[in-house]
């Protein structure tokens, strides 16, 4: 009879202790925005939804405030976070290296570069007109990664050095003629500067159930991968020796990664440290077994970037930074700080 | 016997309940007039610069500016007190100041804008304000009007308009339209004799010294030069905000430098300290000038002002 | 038995396993001797699958008699066979434990969801190579020699009846390098497991193996018994080195030593 390994491998505090951080962040992004809503007045609101009270003014626009700018941002920043963290811990296993993040092998850099050709083109403004962006950003960034593996491939192996290679090659290609166009572009400077920033899409509930299909499956055939991650850090000789089809995983968890990564990117934009230091926090404090590690990255990082977001919302009142700074100023001498905290040497 | 009279009582209960009242009250519908009727301004309906059918049912009150060009018009054309809101470039006239401010470059904040309740939200096409940032708004049920981004005076002309429809000002910014349009006029029929057009250097960004950063044609500032009787020496280049490198600088020689980068500090004083300008002839002969890029970068009434300052620097003895 | 017939394998355009050909039978340790370059491991590697064969059949006799473990998907190749990699570049933050209970992966559901039973292998394994109190210690913490019995101990976990071992005691120390060959050849005679170990210490060959296989140049050059392959004539032509054998003062092998009289 089969059941789940119990004490050793599956314990359950670190995603409790996860998903309270998840709750609370959940929360504080809801609570705090640009218009201050005292928290007397959410706590009315929340009564109020429960037993059906319609709202009059101002617990009316507190309200509207609530449901339709703050929950759908809440949940897009928090699938972004999520998609960041959990391709970030799996790129990492993949190609065995601390310093792997979901942009490695340049879903970014063709992210960027999408974007930056559909924003120099005068759409219509219409449904597709506005979705031209995130679909030509979704598309440069999966183009890029299937570029990158084909370029990678040797024979029927795909060697990680390869990918990061191919990647950074093609990244580094990507980016400059990203440049150049923006050098070319007329008014849209602004627009495309803005977006490479990270944050800056539409509100509403649509690029929430636009990014869904894909972080479901991207992220969901990740989750699964735990153990496959696993055998890969033995190199793939051993893995192989241990009976993993080495290149067919490999093939399906950066296709999969890729996915997630993309989808995210094409919404928010490119937004950084989130998906190389999430993972390394959870590994320091909760050990590197990937089947541990991907799920709690997931929630780590859904919970950091609403962080981020909130502190990005509130700290110019009214105007916003862009998250990605936040994301670089805080992250990184969090990260030092947990570092120095780590009990364990040679953690990696 | 008494089924027949019931019948009678029921059919006729049924038709006194259906048809003489109505008739009633639809005779005394059709006698009423029409000017008695409970209708005000007829509504406004009109396609802003993202070709978007905007309709008001009647000219906006609470206004909320999204860019500073738009706060200069509605103050320009008499709705200035109808403006609520503005983003924090807006500084013009002095009393927007004290408004409060939603936003700006970094962002703006929807929460804040949907909080104050405004009737129309006025935004600014050609890339200042996003397609995105309109789309945002228009899904929280606020009215947005995108002004197009104009590429000519006679646009600005119809933006001062469509201003005025919006919010009720039509008349003055008719008579606002009518004495910019004269005041060009003048400017154009003292250009006109003029046969020596000076060479002209717009300088926006001189970050890098080597490779400052100016007009190219098909900017307000190329048209602005032209239109003052100068040259643009970037009109020869390509892009809207070319780089000029000192090299090409050097070669054309312009007779004039204005300064629109002198809201960032660049003075007179200093490009004549760096290195390599000292062989342009404009700084030999000091006709190096600051100039506010405001007045040309904002869209507005204020584009006027910027001909007529542009003018009195290229052709000093015109207006005395 | 694990019958080899026939392999050869390219490295792009040169050929650095020439039809080689050996059977090792249930019970027998079989040594790979050769001098560096030969071929050893590569023979490792291509029998187990990881480097592409350009001809040539692996045969597992416990199972059908036609079926090339060539053929096979990694997962199927994995219950037959399992090989002990030298102890290079370990992932350091795994534990012993859970190193051991990676060996059951062709037994467990693609989730890797170990059962007690797994469990209780993975514990049997690592008693075999006497390093059951390591467990709860990171691999990256451990001493080289404690290192290569863990390896050894998650090859035994995977319970094949085949076991390859590529230069084990390249890395380790006079005493580990004794008892590592000890507990391999006493695990092949208790658990009929057919054993082949690539080493590069001759003496260690002649000790613990019951046939040795002389690999030269990617050609299998002879083999016997140790002492019939480990003659003064064969060894010095492979290794160009003189060397003379003599009989070993203690144990009933050969000795082989570097120089001439």
């Amino acid at each position: 009879m089969k059941y789940c390994v119990p004490a050793k491998i599956m314990k359950i505090r670190p995603y409790l202790y996860t998903m309270i951080f998840l709750l609370l962040a959940v929360m504080l992004s809801i609570a705090i925005g640009s218009v201050i809503i005292p928290p007397v007045d959410l706590g009315r609101i929340l009564f109020g939804w429960l037993k059906g009270v319609t709202f009059s003014d101002p617990l009316k626009t507190f309200a509207f405030i609530l449901t339709d700018i703050r929950l759908p941002r809440t949940a897009l920043v928090l699938l972004t976070g999520a998609a960041l963290g959990g391709s970030g811990a799996a790129y990492q296993g993949l190609f065995r290296n601390p310093l792997a993040d979901p942009y490695l092998i340049g879903v970014a850099s063709g992210a960027g570069l999408g974007a930056v050709l559909a924003i120099s083109v005068k759409w219509p403004y219409s449904f597709w007109g506005l979705l031209a962006v995130p679909v030509a950003a979704f598309i440069g960034a999966l183009l890029t990664v299937f570029l990158v593996y084909v370029l990678a491939r040797v024979g029927k192996t795909i060697p990680t050095t390869n990918l990061i290679l191919a990647g950074v090659a093609f990244g580094s290609f990507a980016t400059a003629l990203t440049t150049y166009l923006m050098l070319l572009s007329t008014g849209e400077l602004h627009r495309a500067i803005a977006w490479l920033s990270g944050g800056a899409s539409q509100a509403g509930w649509e690029p929430v159930l636009a990014m869904l299909p894909f972080l479901v499956t991207g992220l969901g055939t990740l989750l699964l991968s735990g153990h496959a991650l696993n055998l890969l850090q033995f190199g793939d000789d051993q893995a192989q020796q241990m009976g993993l089809s080495v290149t067919r995983t490999r093939t399906l968890i950066l296709l999969a990664a890729s996915l997630a990564t993309a989808a995210a990117v094409s919404f928010s934009g490119i937004i950084g440290f989130i998906g190389l230091i999430v993972p390394h926090v959870i590994r320091l404090w909760f050990g590197a077994d990937y089947r541990r590690l991907l799920p709690l990255s997931l929630i780590g990082g859904a919970g950091a970037l609403l962080l981020a977001d909130v502190i990005a919302r509130s700290v110019m009142r009214p105007q916003e930074l862009p998250v990605g700074i936040v994301t670089a100023l805080v992250g990184a001498p969090f990260f030092l700080w947990v570092l120095r905290r780590a009990k364990n040497q040679g953690y990696w | 016997m008494f089924r027949k009279l019931f019948f009678v009582l029921l059919t006729g209960t049924l038709l006194a309940a259906c048809n003489p009242v109505q008739t009633v009250s639809s005779v005394a519908a059709s006698t009423e007039s029409p000017a008695t009727a409970v209708q005000a301004v007829p509504s406004i309906t009109l396609t802003d610069g993202l070709g978007r059918t905007v309709t008001l049912a009647s000219p906006a009150q609470r206004v909320v500016s999204l860019a500073p060009s738009n706060t200069e018009i509605l103050f320009a054309i008499g709705a200035g007190a109808q403006v609520i809101a503005r983003d924090e470039t807006s500084d013009y006239p002095a009393e927007v100041l004290t408004l409060p401010t939603i936003g700006g470059y970094g962002g703006f904040s929807l929460e804040a804008i949907v909080a104050l309740h405004p009737d129309l939200v006025l935004a600014q096409g050609g890339g200042f304000n996003s397609p995105e940032l309109v789309a945002s708004l228009e899904n929280l049920g606020l009215t947005v009007y995108v002004l197009p981004n104009p590429p000519t005076l006679e646009a600005m002309y119809t933006n001062l308009e469509t201003a005025g429809v919006l919010t009720g000002h039509g008349a003055e910014a008719t008579a606002l339209v009518e004495s910019l349009k004269v005041r060009v006029v003048i400017v154009d029929e003292k250009i006109l004799p003029i046969s020596f057009r000076p060479t002209v250097y717009y300088e926006l960004d001189a970050t890098e010294p080597t490779k400052p950063y100016t007009a190219g044609p098909g900017t307000f500032v190329d048209l602005l030069i032209a239109r003052s009787g100068g040259i643009n020496i970037g009109a020869e280049l390509q892009g809207q905000w070319p780089q000029i490198s000192l090299e090409q600088l050097v070669v054309a020689n312009p007779i004039f430098i204005i300064l629109g980068d002198a809201a960032y500090g660049e003075t007179p004083e200093k490009v004549t300290q760096r290195p390599g300008w000292g062989t342009l002839t404009a700084i030999q002969t000091g006709q190096v000038f600051p100039f506010d890029d405001n007045l040309v970068s904002r869209p507005g009434p204020r584009l006027v002002d910027a001909l007529e300052a542009m003018v009195k620097l290229l052709h000093p003895g015109l207006f005395e | 038995m694990l019958r080899i017939e026939n392999l050869s394998v390219y490295y792009g355009k040169r050929l650095v396993l020439h039809d080689v050909s050996l059977e090792i039978n249930s019970g027998e340790v079989v040594a790979l001797i050769g001098p560096n370059g030969a071929g050893k491991s590569t023979l490792v590697r291509a029998v187990s699958g990881v480097i592409p064969a350009y001809r040539g059949i692996i045969q597992n006799d416990d199972l059908s008699r036609h079926t090339d473990l060539l053929s096979l998907s990694p997962m199927q190749r994995a219950r037959s066979l399992a090989v002990v990699p030298q102890v290079a570049s370990l992932p350091p933050a795994f534990t012993v434990w859970e190193t051991v209970l990676m060996g059951r992966t062709p037994h467990l559901n693609f989730l890797g969801q170990v059962s007690a039973r797994d469990e209780a292998i993975a514990r049997l394994a690592l008693q075999k190579v006497d390093a059951l109190e390591l467990s709860g210690r990171r691999v990256g913490e451990l001493s080289g020699g404690e290192q290569q019995r863990v390896l050894l101990a998650r090859a035994l976990a995977q319970s094949t009846p085949i076991l390859l071992l590529d230069e084990p005691t390249s890395n380790l120390d006079l005493h580990y390098q004794v008892s590592f060959m000890e507990t391999v050849s006493a695990l092949a005679r208790q658990e009929h497991l057919a054993v082949l170990v690539a080493l590069h210490d001759l003496n260690l060959a002649a000790r613990y193996a019951s046939r040795v296989a002389l690999l030269v140049e990617g050609k299998i050059k002879a083999t016997g018994t140790p002492r019939q392959v480990l003659t003064p004539e064969l060894i010095s032509l492979a290794y160009h080195l003189p060397v003379q054998v003599i009989p070993h003062p203690f144990v009933d092998a050969p000795l082989v030593l570097p120089g001439s009289r």
